[in-house]
Formats: C-alpha cells, structure tokens, sequence
C-alpha cells in the first residue's frame, strides 16, 4: 500500500532525472541557437575559458544568449508554478497565473504611464526590459494584488473570487482598449509590442531582481506545499484538517502574485505557459500530490519555455517572433489534447 | 455502563447556529439547541430538509462559527482548542464528492494524516499504519490503488470514512453519509458507522434522511424541528410522539406500537381475510397498502382466503364474493381485481 502512497516512486524519480537532464540539454542549444551559428567547439572554449576567445562571440553569450535563457527559465518556472497554486486554490482547470488580474493590472498601469509620459517612452519600440516600464507594470501588478488580497480576506468562496478576478480583468481590458483608441500610432504600437512579451530584453543586472523574487516565490510555494494538498479537497476538508484557510490563501495569493508579476513587469504578459505546464506535470507524473506537483510543474514550465524560445528566434529568422505566441501556439494544442485525451480533465 | 464511565465528547447549550443572510436583517438561525454525545454512541441527526441540520454539524466542527451559547468538547469550550488541535479531536465528512484527478484511494485515506505530519506532509512508518489500518476497517483494501475517481460512490464513502478513521480522533461528524448511496450501500454504511462506534468507542454523529435505518442503529436521535431541537434514544422518541412532528401533514403516519411509518389514505372499506404464514402477512400488506381495512374471517359473505403454497406449489388466492368465486395466482392479480 505504501506504493500507491510513496510521491518518490522509481518511476516519478526517473521522471525528475529526465526532465533535468532536458533543461540542461535545452539550455544549451538555447545559448547555441541564433542569428549567428558558431561551431559548438568554440561555444563551449568561450564558456568555459572566456580569455583569449573571440570577443564578439563573449559578448554574444555573456550579455544576451546566456541572460535570455536564463530569464527563459526563470519566466518558465514563475508562471507554471504561480498557475499551479491557482488551478489548486481555485480547482478550476482554466486557472492560471493571470486569473487574478495580475497581468491586466500591469496592461492598465503600462497604458496609463504611456499616455501620461509619452516623452518618457517615445521613439524606443522595446519598452520591455526597461526599467521604468518594469518598475510600472509591476506596480500595477501590486496594486491588483493588494486589491485581491483585501476582497479574498472579506469573500469567504473561491468561486465567488475567481468571478471577480474574471470580471475585473475584463473591466480593466476595457479601459486599456480605451486608452488605446486615444493613443498614437507610435505609442501604440510599442504598447502592443509590449503585450507580445519578450525575453531578450532583461540585462544582466535586471536579473539580479528578477532572480531573487522568483526563488522567493518558489520557496513560498514549497512552504505551502502541505495546504495546496489540503485545497485540493475544498475549502471544507482543508479546514477539517486544520488549515488556517485565509491565512493560508494569503501566503499563496502573494506568493503566486510576485511570481507573475515579476515575471510581467519585465517580460510582458506571457500566456499558456501557467495554464498547461501544471497540466503536463499532473499527466506525466500521475500525481496530485503538490509535493511531486510543485517541482514537476516547474522543470516542465522551464522546459517548455526554453522551447518557446528557441522556437521564436528559429534559425533563418532574421527577427524573433513574439514569445507570447509561441506560448499559445505550443500551449494550446497542449490543453486541447489533455482535454480530448482525458475526460476527467474539467473535474479538477 | 456506568454513569462515571460516561464521558461527554461533545456537548452544546443554548446554542444558536445559522448564518447571515446578505441583505436581509434577520438572518437564519436555530435556536437554543442543548444536546450531548456520550463516548461511543452514535447519534442521528434528523429533520426536514432545510431545517439547518448541515448548519449545526458544520457549526459543532467548528467549520462556521457559531451565533451564540456554547459548544464543550471533551469539556472544554470548542473555542479554547486552536486548529491544530482540533483537528485532532474531530474529523468531518461532507456531503462533498472530492473527484480530484490523479488521486489513489491510500492517498486520499492519507489525508487523514495531516494534523500529525511535519510542513511537507511526509508520511512516516506510524502514519502508514494507520493508513492501512483505517482502509482495511472500512473493507476496501484491494482498492487501496484505485483512483478515486473511478470507484463507485459507496466505496468513494468508504474512502472518505477512512480518511476520517485515519485522522484519529474520539469524534466523527457525518453530513448525510448515505446521500448519493442505494439501499444496500446505505445498510452497509449504518452498520459499518455502528461497529466503529462500539468497537472503536467513537462517537458518531450522522444526519440522515433515513428515518427507519435510524430507528433500528442510533443510540440517541437528535430531532430538529421548527420550535425546538430534541434528543433522547429512538424508542424515547417513539414514545413521546416526537416523530409525528416531521409530518405536518397528515399524508403519513407513525404506528408507534410498531416503531413503523405509514401512509395515511381514505380508506376503502374493510375485507375479511382468512389463512396464514408468509403469503398471509403479505396479502395483508397488499390490501393495507390500496387502503382496506383487513379483518380476520369470522362468517363474512365475501372474503379472500390465501392458500398457502405446500412444498412446491405456489400459494394461491380465492375470492369469494355475493355470487362469485375467483381463483388469482399472485397477489398483484388480486389486487388489481378489487
């Protein structure tokens, strides 16, 4: 019986080993991967003794290819993760990292400052990764944030959040699509490059912001790990079980907040990724223990979105596809599969 | 057993339970409900539907608060022991069906396991034990590695059972265990609820809709009502004419010498009846079912007389009326003919 119990199973551990083994392995032919091809000897010389190699190749990995795909993983690993914590709390199949709002509130908050300041973001088309965009949009983030945790400590039912969280983004959609209309053609369509997100933008030094906030997040997850489990059977047996409900939710909600609003701020809003990467775990793992849930989720978000990205800028491209649509393209069909393939799948 | 061995696992007085109701000033209340639950025993709940019987178990395990007075477990106010503890001293099923995908029967029997496991929830070798303690209690080991949303619904609350026996505590809430279940799966129930209550010493509180069951299982009947909220042993309840109360209407009966429910019709005269055993008692039944009243034969004109069958031959029934006399081979005939 200890078998149908035991998360760590030979098999789930295999899993972890292959998974692993995939960043390391997609990692790579991440950093390798571009608009210039260079012999994988003299990647791996740079690598591993940058003196004495060919600067532009240096310059190449260490200032862009290497942050790219670093901020690829840490993207993957925050949105999977942060959708995860949603789907449980919700037990709702289409949750994801943004069902609070998250990423409408930094759409609005990004929209307001671009028509407030056009001379502060005119003339640059890559908002993303800049600093001030960043430090709005994750503003904006914060400020829905405190919103859901001040209405989640009064509304006693997830279903009756989860409503709101729908609502409120639609109504925040609206008054982006306003704003819009009033823009000009120049703010405008830097707005909607924006949107499509990006992953190539973040410097070495964002990364030391982005980096911390995402392990913090990740950690928040773990410790929580135990109530996620209880969530799983409703709101009524995790507070049987002694679950301090609120408190709890209000750990996971900012948890999950600063996860995807890091992410937001200085990627933009990247969708589908949050929604199937948990899914994906729950399949391949056939668990729903959050204790195998929580790190699965994340090796496969990492995995997929390094994907993502080498698909975005897939050699013989001059210019790179925008990554919030190699996410829906790749995550779609995903969704759509494990909702043929199973059934059961709108149970959860 | 003796009064100094009766130790109270929970008690309430003068309690109100209900909720608010948005908008409405005066929300839904019960009032002054004072019952008590002895260790060991196991208590049927019962009332009409929308009575608040939900709102009073959810209450007493400290799921939703209370309104006012006070509940006592082991003694001490409800309020006094911290999540944590409680959680130890009460476990609950809800009328809930947890259909979480990817979940075995042991896991969800695992859960049972949270208030006494460590911050990621590791099972260690005792928490095994009991595991597969409460999951054999409830007859469903060879499910153990069933998902639990792919067995039927009565071994799903077996599951759910074990889940609460796995959580080890003196008391055990049940919000209508038998709801989704048929007649056997609820029989199956009652019985397995009655054993753990005296083998286990549990203290069971149940609700339930299934007033015949509770007459011959409970120890003790807790009965809401519009005015007041009763309590006493089922034959107490019988006794007092308590029963009657969930019948406003006069559709349906209480015989209280039998301990049995009936439906009231206008009746539809009176036969005589001669025979007997087995396809006598049930010619009987028939006949008080369409509404007779059903007299022994003493001389009558017109009577039914049930050949009882003998060895092989099926039982057979005559008619005998003014002028008539007609033979009938079951009683679904008869019946139909009067």
């Amino acid at each position: 019986m200890e078998k149908s119990i035991n998360p760590f199973s030979a098999r789930n551990r295999l899993l972890f080993a292959g998974l692993a083994f995939l960043l390391a392995f997609f990692f790579f032919l991440d950093i390798m991967l571009g608009s210039v091809l260079y012999p994988v000897a003299e990647v791996l010389q740079t690598l591993f003794s940058p003196e004495g190699s060919d600067p532009t190749l240096s310059t190449i990995l260490f200032d862009f290819r290497i942050p790219k795909a670093i901020t690829a993983i840490l993207a993957g690993v925050a949105l999977s993760v942060s959708g995860l914590q949603m789907q449980t709390i919700f037990r709702n199949p289409l949750a994801g990292p943004y069902v609070l709002g998250i990423s409408s509130g930094a759409s609005l908050a990004v929209a307001l400052f671009a028509m407030g300041f056009p001379g502060l973001v005119a003339g640059s088309l890559a908002w993303t990764g800049t600093w001030t965009v960043a430090i709005v949009a994750w503003m904006g983030s914060f400020l829905v944030m405190l919103l859901v945790l001040a209405v989640s400590a009064r509304v006693n039912d997830n279903m009756t959040l989860l409503i709101l969280g729908m609502l409120f983004s639609s109504g925040v959609g609206a008054l982006v699509t306003i704003l819009q209309y009033y823009s000009n053609e120049s703010v405008l369509k830097s707005f909607i490059v924006w949107t499509m997100g990006s992953l190539g933008s973040i410097t070495g030094t964002q990364l030391l912001v982005v980096a911390p906030a995402v392990i913090a997040g990740v950690l928040l997850s773990f410790v929580k790990i135990k109530d996620l489990n209880a969530f799983l059977l409703g709101e009524t047996y995790a507070r049987s079980l002694g679950v301090r409900i609120n408190r709890s939710r209000l750990v996971i909600f900012a948890g999950a907040s600063l996860l995807a609003g890091t992410i937001t701020a200085f990627c933009g809003p990247i969708g589908f990724i949050g929604i199937a990467a948990p899914h994906l775990a729950r399949v391949l793992f056939r668990s729903s223990n959050h204790l195998i849930l929580v790190p699965a989720s994340l090796l496969v978000g990492a995995d997929v979105m390094l994907v993502s990205d080498m698909l975005s800028q897939l050699p013989g491209l001059n210019s790179t596809l925008p990554i919030n649509s190699v996410t829906a393209l790749l995550g779609i069909p995903v969704v759509i599969w494990m909702i043929v393939r199973n059934r059961k799948f709108a149970s959860l | 057993m003796k009064a100094e061995n009766r130790q109270i696992t929970l008690q309430t007085e003068n309690l109100d339970v209900g909720y608010a109701v948005p908008g409405k000033t005066d929300s839904f209340t019960r009032r002054a409900i004072s019952v008590s639950a002895v260790r060991g025993e196991i208590i049927a709940l019962i009332g009409p539907n929308g009575i608040g019987k939900s709102t009073l178990l959810k209450t007493l395990a400290g799921l939703i608060p209370k309104v006012t007075g006070q509940i006592l477990v082991n003694g001490s106010p409800a309020g006094d022991y911290n999540p944590d503890q409680l959680s130890r001293l009460l476990s609950f099923v809800s009328t809930e069906k947890p259909m979480v995908p990817q979940m075995t029967v042991a896991e969800l029997v695992a859960y049972g396991r949270f208030p006494y496991t460590g911050w990621l929830g590791t099972l260690k070798k005792e928490d095994h034990l009991r595991v597969r303690e409460a999951i054999s209690k409830v007859g469903i080991t060879h499910l153990s590695g069933n998902m639990i949303n792919e067995i039927s619904d009565g071994e799903r609350q077996r599951a759910m059972i074990a889940r609460a026996l796995a959580q080890d505590t003196p008391l055990i809430i049940l919000d209508e265990p038998t709801a989704f279940l048929d007649i056997s799966n609820t029989y199956a129930i009652f019985h397995l609820l009655h054993e753990l209550a005296r083998k286990e010493q549990k203290t069971i509180i149940l609700s339930t809709h299934d007033l015949h069951l509770a007459l011959q299982k409970m120890d003790k009947l807790w009965i809401m009502l519009d005015t007041a909220t009763l309590e006493g042993a089922p034959e107490d309840a019988i006794l007092r004419g308590w029963l009657q109360h969930l019948f406003p209407d006069d559709k349906v009966g209480f015989n209280a010498s039998k301990g049995e429910f009936f439906f009231r019709y206008k009746p539809a005269g009176s036969l005589a009846v001669e025979g007997g055993g087995k396809a006598y008692t049930m010619t009987v039944k028939a006949l008080e079912r369409k509404g007779y009243q059903v007299t022994r034969f003493s001389g009558e004109k017109s009577y039914i007389s049930v050949k009882e069958g003998i060895k092989s031959t099926a039982p057979s029934w005559e008619l005998t009326g003014q002028e008539s006399r007609m033979v009938f081979h079951s009683i679904y005939d008869l019946v139909s003919e009067l």
